[in-house]
């Protein structure tokens, strides 16, 4: 016998489903705490496990109606305050304000969140807001943009790493209570935006008609849009203050609320909150009851962070790319002019870069202050120095190849290796090796990198199959597996383990522990790939035309497609390999190339690779001497150097 | 037995054989370098300290004494030390320990390199601590000033353990605070653990705890341990006295409503000899006031 249910009641019957597993995954975690009549039982109860489960109630709901109110603004079923950077930039204002302005945060701990979650927010929409808010670019500016932030707030933990482990406990997200002050402080807020999200039904409603019909009925689309994106912010800001990244939960709440057949805003409204309360606290009951059995602690938030990946690949099949209907007032993008002189631009770019490897193999720092090493110093130093050097130019080169091969195949400005996963893959297998082989030499950490990497790649390939294709789809997927990667960290360095800080250093790209024969190995790698690189410049040039006008002029798009990324996953992966996943090297130096206007394939090519290895040498060099004695890893100083100019170079194109 | 195996293992697979040789390690080394607080206090307390040793203000902040000599050099962070300032330092032996062995390639370049094991996969800090101290001594020539150090130490646990026998206390639980909410406990394995055990103390903390002698939990969890006394020790996070302390769970623990918290200076958690001293004098100092 088949039970039918009624459409309309789905969502509610998923809703039930979610409560009664959380009623008793809650009465296994309460259940000591009951049979006990000490009094202490009851201060237990009442000021920890019962303001736990409504916290993770308040969370959800709030993570919830956020999520549904970005999906209905931006029309994306991938938006959520993880995915375009709302709760990414509230972490990274909160652990600015941490180590800088301690003061801050024990009054002004909301607005703190919330300026640093607008402004990223803010960030992606300017991002994407010349092609249209179309649903793909912007998902992935704002996926870049969390990234980012991370990047950042991992750095500030590694200079200052007295407060390190707060801050990953933190960071990890935990639901753990003492008091009723989470609730407190969330209830009224929460219930106010839910107020006002529901006083905004019917103009949002009318968004769904399209921008032209609702105008004419008279409504004030960009007041509309304003105010329900700064509930959407603050609402989710207000979470991550209080809680820490709980990571995915805003994505999860309406997906799951559409798959049961949500279709309606006002269902959406309804039944997105619901199912996220429902799911955030099933599954943070679930850890309560898991902890006890562990001696680590096991953070909700990467809990729910690990479901994260799946539910993008899930979503991302059902995605298709569209520009949204929202006209965007505006000058027409300027398009750039091809140089004259595209042979002097890159004979300087090559001097400058002649002249950055000069500087950093003999202009240093040492316990009397700065020294220039020549003669006898320099032929001592070499040795040290020379790697760092070799290793730096010939990662960056790698990178900045991928970066611009990715950027030509996917027309996104946006695409670099960091995206595309095989970084994080290689940075997995790393993961592993380092927890599961302790006392592993480098060669075995070396070797599940590569495997790792290698790992990925196949995903992608096999998704390409499938997917006839499309590359903003791989860059997603290669995003998700980004975002397990960070999800299986957190989960890894919450207890505090100094295992943790190798790891974060090496994530951020450090050049430190380079020695000759790698740095050789890295330099040949690069040399042989770049070699392969002049045969795929008809392809690069043809692939920008669009897939109908490459097609027309003989371009088997599927097979240069998958040779393009073997190609960009080997590079990503040699690269991965010394300066680790995140530099963004890949990322920028297209952008550096097209700055003088090297645009053929040709000369953007040859430019981004000296671009990319210049950024890299004098981020490597900076590394080194800024904090002296400390070291800042190379990538993250190229990150910090470069992030805030691609970001000006997109917005002004 | 045990120990020493560990510690032939520790030679071993450090490749004392092949990279030190006879030459390396011979003569006493002069010029010291360690990336690990714990090796240089106890360098310190023989009276060889380091030329260098990293993060000299975290030095302050964690281990306080015995402090650094004034013209000890800052070697930047104790997971990437700067290489060039070690090897402009002209050291004639290096002490790591296990999780920065993934230097040793790199550091074995500039001087003979060891890596020596006290609180990883040990179980028993203070008697690897011990022979460590012995080893250090040998390695630096000062045999006689590290068994000195090994009575000393021996003796002052001695008499805290005699002055806790006395009026026994309830079991101890020890933690640093992480933030308003969590906390680590240090249970079997970790030094504050062991010196526990040696102190004739209870551990209050008695769940399983990971590899490393600690576990991070939520502070509700301080509730199984009710009846211990809490020792916590500096530096305090800022949502210690603002958010924990605060709060009315951690005000109706046993040990709050008993006035048994206790917040000693600080010593270090990878110590070796002197913060194992240290730490017993403060904890009889505070539980049992002379």
């Amino acid at each position: 016998m088949t039970l039918r249910v009624p459409p309309p009641l789905r969502p509610a019957l998923l809703c039930l489903l979610l409560f009664t597993a959380t009623a008793g995954m809650g009465s296994l975690a309460l259940h000591p705490l009951l049979e006990d009549s000490r009094p202490l039982a009851e201060i237990l109860l009442w000021q920890g496990a019962v303001p736990r489960l409504v916290s993770a109630v308040i969370c959800g709901y709030a993570l919830g109606l956020s999520g549904a109110l970005f999906q209905h603004i931006l029309r994306n079923r991938l938006a959520s305050p993880d995915t375009v950077g709302a709760a990414g930039g509230a972490q990274l204002a909160l652990a600015l304000a941490l180590l800088f302005a301690p003061g801050l945060l024990t009054e002004g701990r909301f607005a703190v969140a919330f300026a640093g979650s607008a402004a990223a927010v803010a960030a992606v929409l300017a991002l994407s807001w010349r092609r249209r808010l179309d649903p793909m670019p912007l998902i992935l500016s704002g996926l870049i943009i969390t990234l980012y932030t991370g990047a950042v707030s991992a750095a500030l933990i590694l200079v200052n790493d007295g407060y390190l482990a707060s801050l990953f406990l933190w960071g990890s997200g935990s639901l753990v209570q003492t008091d009723w002050s989470l609730p407190q402080t969330l209830t009224p807020l929460v219930a106010v935006c839910g107020l006002l999200a529901w006083a905004l039904l019917r103009p949002l409603s009318l968004l769904d008609l399209g921008d032209d019909a609702a105008r004419s009925l008279g409504v004030p689309l960009t007041l509309i849009r304003l105010a329900a994106l700064t509930l959407a912010v603050t609402l989710s800001a207000a979470v991550v203050a209080k809680a820490g990244v709980l990571g995915f939960v805003g994505l999860a709440g309406p997906a799951l609320a559409y798959v049961s057949g949500a279709r309606t805003l006002r269902q959406s409204l309804l039944w997105s909150p619901l199912l996220a309360t429902g799911l955030l606290a099933l599954t943070d009951q679930s850890v309560a009851v898991a902890g006890r059995f562990v001696p680590d602690l096991l953070p909700t938030g990467a809990a729910t962070a690990v479901f994260g990946a799946p539910l993008i690949l899930m979503l991302v099949r059902t995605l298709r790319s569209h520009p949204a209907q929202i006209t965007t007032p505006g000058t027409p993008a300027r398009s750039r002019l091809p140089t004259r002189h595209p042979g002097r631009w890159l004979l300087a770019l090559g001097g400058i870069t002649l002249l950055l490897v000069l500087t950093a193999l003999t202009v240093g720092r040492g316990a009397e202050g700065w020294t220039l090493a020549l003669g006898d110093d320099f032929s001592d130093l070499l040795p040290w120095r020379l790697p760092r050097v070799l290793a730096a130019a010939a990662a960056g080169l790698m990178l900045a190849l991928a970066g611009t091969m990715l950027q030509r195949l996917t027309g996104n400005p946006l695409a670099g290796p960091e995206v595309l996963g095989v970084t994080s893959g290689a940075a997995m297998g790393m993961l592993i090796s380092l927890y599961a082989f302790p006392a592993a030499t480098g060669g075995t950490s070396t070797g599940f990198a590569a495997l790792g990497a290698l790992g990925v790649l196949l995903a992608l390939l096999w998704l390409n199959r499938r997917d006839g294709g499309s590359t903003d789809r791989i860059l997603l997927a290669g995003i998700a597996v980004g975002a397990l990667f960070d999800a299986l960290t957190s989960i890894l360095t919450a207890d505090g383990d100094p295992r943790a800080v190798a790891l974060l250093n090496w994530t951020m790209g450090s050049t430190y522990r380079v020695d000759m024969p790698d740095a050789l190995l890295t330099g040949g790698i690069a040399l042989a790939l770049a070699a392969v690189t002049p045969l795929c410049i008809r392809w690069l040039d043809l692939l920008p035309l669009g897939p109908e006008g490459a097609r027309s002029l003989g371009l088997n798009l599927q097979a240069v497609r998958l040779r393009l990324l073997v190609l960009t996953a080997a590079l990503s992966a040699a690269a991965t390999l010394v300066i680790g996943p995140l530099s963004f090297i890949g990322l920028m130096a297209p952008h550096l190339a097209r700055l003088p206007g090297l645009l053929s394939a040709r000369t953007q090519l040859a430019g981004a690779a000296l671009s990319g290895a210049g950024l890299m040498l004098a981020a490597d060099w900076i590394s080194r001497v800024a904090v002296f004695p400390f070291q800042i890893p190379a990538g993250l100083t190229a990150t910090l150097i470069g992030a805030p100019l691609v970001l000006l170079l997109i917005s002004r194109e | 037995m045990r120990h020493l195996l560990a510690f032939l293992c520790i030679l071993i697979c450090s490749g004392w054989g092949n990279s030190a040789g006879a030459d390396g390690f011979s003569a006493p080394a002069r010029r010291v370098i360690t990336l690990d607080w714990g090796v240089a206090e106890t360098l310190v307390a023989l009276g060889a300290p380091p030329v260098g040793v990293p993060d000299i203000k975290g030095y302050a902040d964690w281990v306080a004494d015995p402090p650094l000599p004034p013209g000890t050099v800052n070697l930047g962070s104790r997971f990437e030390p700067n290489l060039e300032l070690i090897r402009s330092l002209k050291p004639d032996l290096i002490i790591l320990i296990p999780f920065q062995s993934g230097l040793e390639p790199l550091l074995r370049r500039i001087a003979p390199t060891l890596t020596l094991s006290v609180h990883q996969g040990v179980g028993q800090p203070y008697a690897a601590a011990q022979e460590a101290t012995r080893t250090l001594g040998r390695l630096v020539g000062r045999e006689a000033e590290a068994e000195a150090l090994i009575l000393r130490t021996d003796a002052t646990l001695a008499d805290s353990r005699a002055r806790f026998s006395a009026a026994p206390p309830p079991p101890v639980l020890v933690a640093a605070v992480a933030d308003a909410h969590h906390l680590w406990v240090f249970g079997q394995g970790s030094l504050y653990g062991d010196l526990l055990m040696r102190l004739g103390l209870r551990n209050g903390w008695t769940d399983p705890v990971s590899d490393w002698g600690f576990s991070a939990v939520g502070a509700d969890r301080l509730a199984g341990a009710g009846d211990s006394s809490f020792v916590t020790l500096r530096p305090l996070p800022p949502d210690f006295e603002t958010g924990l302390t605060q709060s009315p769970l951690w005000n109706a623990l046993p040990f709050v409503q008993a006035r048994r918290v206790h917040v000693l200076p600080p010593v270090l958690m990878f110590g070796m000899l002197p913060s194992s001293a240290r730490f017993a004098t403060l904890l009889a100092d505070a539980l049992v006031p002379r």
